[in-house]
């Protein structure tokens, strides 16, 4: 019944933007989510929030205009401001909005059986809690979230694409003395979240890594947690796949095509028909079919992603990888289940610098990847176990550098945000003591 | 009305204008329209809150059913929540110079393509510019009678160079964002300066780490204070437990010459007329001549930790009040930038700030530098790239041995919980005993 409501103004948007200019494209996304968040152990914070946004596109002779609200009834002056912006615009070469392909419209991380109710993250927080009992450390703060979305896509070549996908999230925060630990889980159905495991990470980080042992400055093996490497991987090398950066001439992999660009078991794709996966989607941000990309085969680098923008200005083809920020927020390119990927071994066996996380990974230089991060939770790890915590240092390196020294992947691979990854050991890394 | 003992409704709409120029190509330029509202309830329970897209301002049974709906969500809740009292009032929004308002997007686009070009510069292959416009109304009524609204107009632009020599890629970055109305004209040595430290930076080498004497120029040694010690003095933080500061009121933490404030009151990028609770804001001296002297505070982090000002509580549009800083700064001391060089007489000067983080319930931070030279002899020499600072909040500001008579600021955004708002973080020159360098340099 809501679709065809929502149909009734969305063609009549379409119906008066042709008017003015070639191509009209709609983004519309509705959604509620609850959570519920601790201070120390009890609820303090209850919260519904119910978003909407409306992001409009006009491309007119090359020129693309975009303007977005989050009042829907104010369609027509949004219209009019999507209009007027591409008026401004630099023309382009554009090869169109793409059509209606025959795709599969069943969602794929949509939990119909999600109740997006205040007592259902209400919920959640009580096994997370129990979870933190198991090991001696105060819990500070935490929280679950559920939320449930609906987006719909319409073009004026007679796209008329809706999706839906829910979320949920756990986290907790815990200190033990001055030492902290913080662990999280995610997924699209709450059958897939760990909310017991994620209270006792937390409290188990925060126990462990208290009277830490300094570390003299020196070369180390070390092996990084997903949650470690996904800071370095997000903030650095991701961008550096993304057409738009490489053809700008703001990408260190710009000219790197074919070349080997990591170690020789490194794979990196995206995959967004990945079962299961948070990320999954039958069509991108823009309305193009989603299929798989692999950027870097056996360590060589094959491929960038592309929007259509990007695409028709340099002459690709959209790799599908339109993603938008926030709700009604304009088309750009990212990605939708990243996974790095290889030959799986188990990596903790001689002893490593393990990394739980780092701290400050968004100061790296995107250009050249070089970056020092301060290391959390870290230990000395040796035969699979926990050895003792390392207090406090500083990791040095470079992030494009670091790819070609891997010597591992574990078994175990972990979804943090749209990466996918395993924890990765890498030779002789710069750590700086105290 | 269903047990209410408290609501606040903090309502937001306006308009957003970006440009963004990349390589003399206007990428998108244009203005989008907003609408939030956020209200949250206590009902002698912890808050229940509804945050709200495209709101309608009402009354009567409608707003009561709201106030239901919101009531119902407290009592969810297990905590009780007390709000300290603290003093009302609101400062005027300084007048504008020019309004952005009255100058028209084309000319904005052609002044940002001004800058934007004035970085077109051998060996520079890529040139990005934004201009960013935020013009909001904000809305704040609560149930005790307060009420408040005013406009703000924040504006300001970034500049982003990239120079590229033999696969090295390095760039350089300025920004000015300013309340006090439209900056863009006369700026066109912002394009020429990033242009130039990006040229300058494919010669620098990279930093070796180690511990060392370092002179930190006013706009990291802002990030220093705001990093090190602004989060860990957030009210709510020291309320969960989750700061080294916790309990340390009157303790010392520095020398003499050590004072931080926040004030969200002053003219800078991170001013507040009134806090997102609805409470006069005011100045907050963290750090009193290297004493620990009050915590930054909402309404609730005020009663149940107590040792500071409320005033401190800022949102974006929609979304729930956390205790934020606004402007943070080290006071100027007494030093002259030449007897600082000086005194370091060997160590590394570093220069902007990368942004930084901090765990403040650990008590470390990190954060990065744009770029530095080595100290020889109290003179700059050579220039080096990628170099951060890391330390400890309860022993790294006793190496503050320093303070210049130069306080300057510099405005950003700072994140927490998920909100970006503005800031401006300031300091003098300061010097800096025994800093932790890291650097991926070696000999």
């Amino acid at each position: 019944m809501r679709w065809w409501v929502a149909v009734a103004w969305i063609e009549q948007l379409i119906r008066e933007g042709e008017k003015a200019v070639d191509e009209v494209e709609v983004y519309f996304v509705e959604g509620t989510s609850v959570s519920a968040d601790l201070k120390r152990k009890k609820l303090s914070l209850a919260t519904i929030s119910q978003d909407c946004g409306l992001g409009i596109r006009t491309i007119h002779k090359g020129r693309i205009g975009s303007s977005s609200t989050n009042d829907p009834g104010r369609w027509q002056e949004c219209l009019a401001a999507a209009v007027a912006s591409g008026k401004l615009a630099t023309p382009q070469e554009w090869d169109g909005l793409p059509g209606t392909a025959p795709l599969d419209m069943a969602p794929l991380s949509f939990d119909a059986s999600m109740v997006i109710e205040p007592d259902s993250a209400k919920k959640l927080l009580e096994p997370m809690l129990e979870g933190a009992t198991k090991h001696t450390a105060e819990v500070t703060s935490g929280s679950a979230t559920l939320s449930s979305m609906e987006v719909t896509l319409a073009n004026s070549h007679g796209v008329r694409y809706t999706d839906r996908n829910t979320s949920v999230s756990v986290s907790l925060e815990a200190i033990h003395g001055q030492s902290t630990g913080y662990e999280f889980d995610q997924a699209w159905s709450v059958n897939r979240i760990d909310p017991a495991t994620v209270g006792e990470r937390a409290t188990f980080f925060a126990h462990e890594s208290a009277d830490g042992k300094d570390i003299p400055t020196g070369e180390y093996d070390v092996l990084l947690s997903p949650l470690a490497y996904a800071e370095l991987l997000g903030n650095v090398f991701v961008p550096a796949l993304n057409g738009r950066n490489v053809h700008a001439g703001r990408s260190r992999l710009a000219n790197a095509l074919s070349e080997r660009v990591a170690d020789p078991m490194i794979s990196m794709y995206d995959d967004p028909l990945l079962p299961g996966a948070d990320g999954s989607v039958r069509w991108d941000a823009e309305g193009s079919p989603t299929r798989r990309i692999d950027f870097i085969r056996d360590g060589i680098l094959c491929a960038f992603a592309y929007d259509l923008k990007t695409a028709s200005r340099y002459g690709k083809k959209s790799t599908a990888s339109a993603v938008r920020g926030g709700f009604g927020g304009s088309p750009a390119i990212g990605h939708h289940n990243f996974v790095v990927d290889g030959k799986r071994e188990t990596v903790d066996d001689d002893r490593v610098v393990y990394v739980h996380n780092v701290v400050g990974a968004h100061t790296a230089n995107p250009m050249s990847g070089e970056f020092s991060v301060e290391l959390s939770n870290a230990f000395w790890v040796e035969n699979g176990e926990f050895q003792e915590p390392i207090r406090s240092a500083m990791l040095s390196g470079n992030v494009f550098d670091l790819h070609h020294a891997i010597t591992g992947l574990s078994h175990k691979s972990r979804a943090i945000g749209s990466l996918i990854l395993p924890s990765v050991k890498i030779n002789k890394q710069r750590i700086i003591g105290k | 009305m269903h047990g209410i003992s408290y609501y606040d409704l903090r309502h937001v709409t306006g308009e957003i204008t970006h440009i963004e120029i990349d390589n003399a190509v206007v990428e998108s330029a244009g203005t989008s329209l907003f609408n939030k509202a956020i209200l949250r309830v206590l009902v002698r329970s912890g808050w229940g809150i509804l945050q709200i897209d495209n709101y309608t301002p009402c009354s009567g049974t409608k707003f009561d059913e709201l106030l239901g709906r919101a009531a119902r969500l407290a009592g969810l809740t297990e905590e009780h929540v007390v709000l300290g009292d603290a003093p009302r009032g609101m400062l005027a929004v300084p007048q504008l110079k020019e309004n952005p308002r009255d100058v028209s997007i084309e000319e904005k686009s052609a002044l940002l393509a001004d800058i934007e070009n004035s970085a077109n510069k051998p060996q520079i292959v890529n040139r990005r510019a934004s201009y960013i416009e935020r013009i909001e109304t904000v809305r704040f009524s609560d149930s005790s009678g307060n009420e408040y609204s005013y406009e703000m107009n924040r504006s300001g632009f970034n500049i982003l160079a990239v120079a590229s020599r033999n696969g090295n890629v390095q760039m350089g970055y300025e920004r000015e964002h300013s309340i006090n109305g439209f900056n863009l004209r006369h700026q066109q040595e912002s394009g020429t300066k990033a242009a130039d430290i990006a040229v300058a930076l494919l010669d620098a080498t990279l930093a070796k780490g180690g511990k060392m004497r370092a002179v930190l120029d006013p706009e990291l040694a802002g990030v220093f204070a705001h990093e090190a010690v602004g989060h860990a003095s957030e009210g709510d933080l020291i309320q969960e437990g989750n700061s080294v500061l916790n309990g340390k009121t009157g303790e010392r933490i520095g020398n003499e010459t050590l004072t931080i404030v926040d004030d969200p009151g002053i003219h800078e990028f991170g001013f507040d007329p009134v806090d997102a609770e609805g409470v006069a804001v005011a100045r907050t001296e963290i750090i009193r001549r290297g004493v620990i002297n009050a915590f930054l505070h909402s309404r609730e982090s005020l009663a149940a930790v107590g040792n500071g000002v409320a005033g401190h509580a800022r949102a974006m549009p929609g979304e729930p009040p956390l205790v934020r800083m606004s402007n943070t700064f080290i006071e100027s001391g007494d030093s002259t930038t030449e007897e600082i060089f000086a005194e370091c007489k060997n160590g590394i000067f570093l220069k902007g700030s990368r942004g930084g983080q901090v765990d403040p319930g650990r008590g470390i931070f990190q954060f990065n530098a744009e770029y530095g030279y080595l100290v020889e002899n109290g003179e700059c020499t050579k220039m080096v790239r990628d170099v951060s600072l890391s330390g400890e909040i309860l022993t790294t500001l006793h190496g503050i041995i320093l303070c210049g008579n130069d306080r300057q600021m510099s405005p950003g955004y700072c994140g927490k919980g998920g909100q970006s708002v503005p800031v401006s973080d300031g300091a003098p020159h300061i010097l800096l005993n025994d800093a932790v360098v890291g650097g991926s340099g070696v000999d």
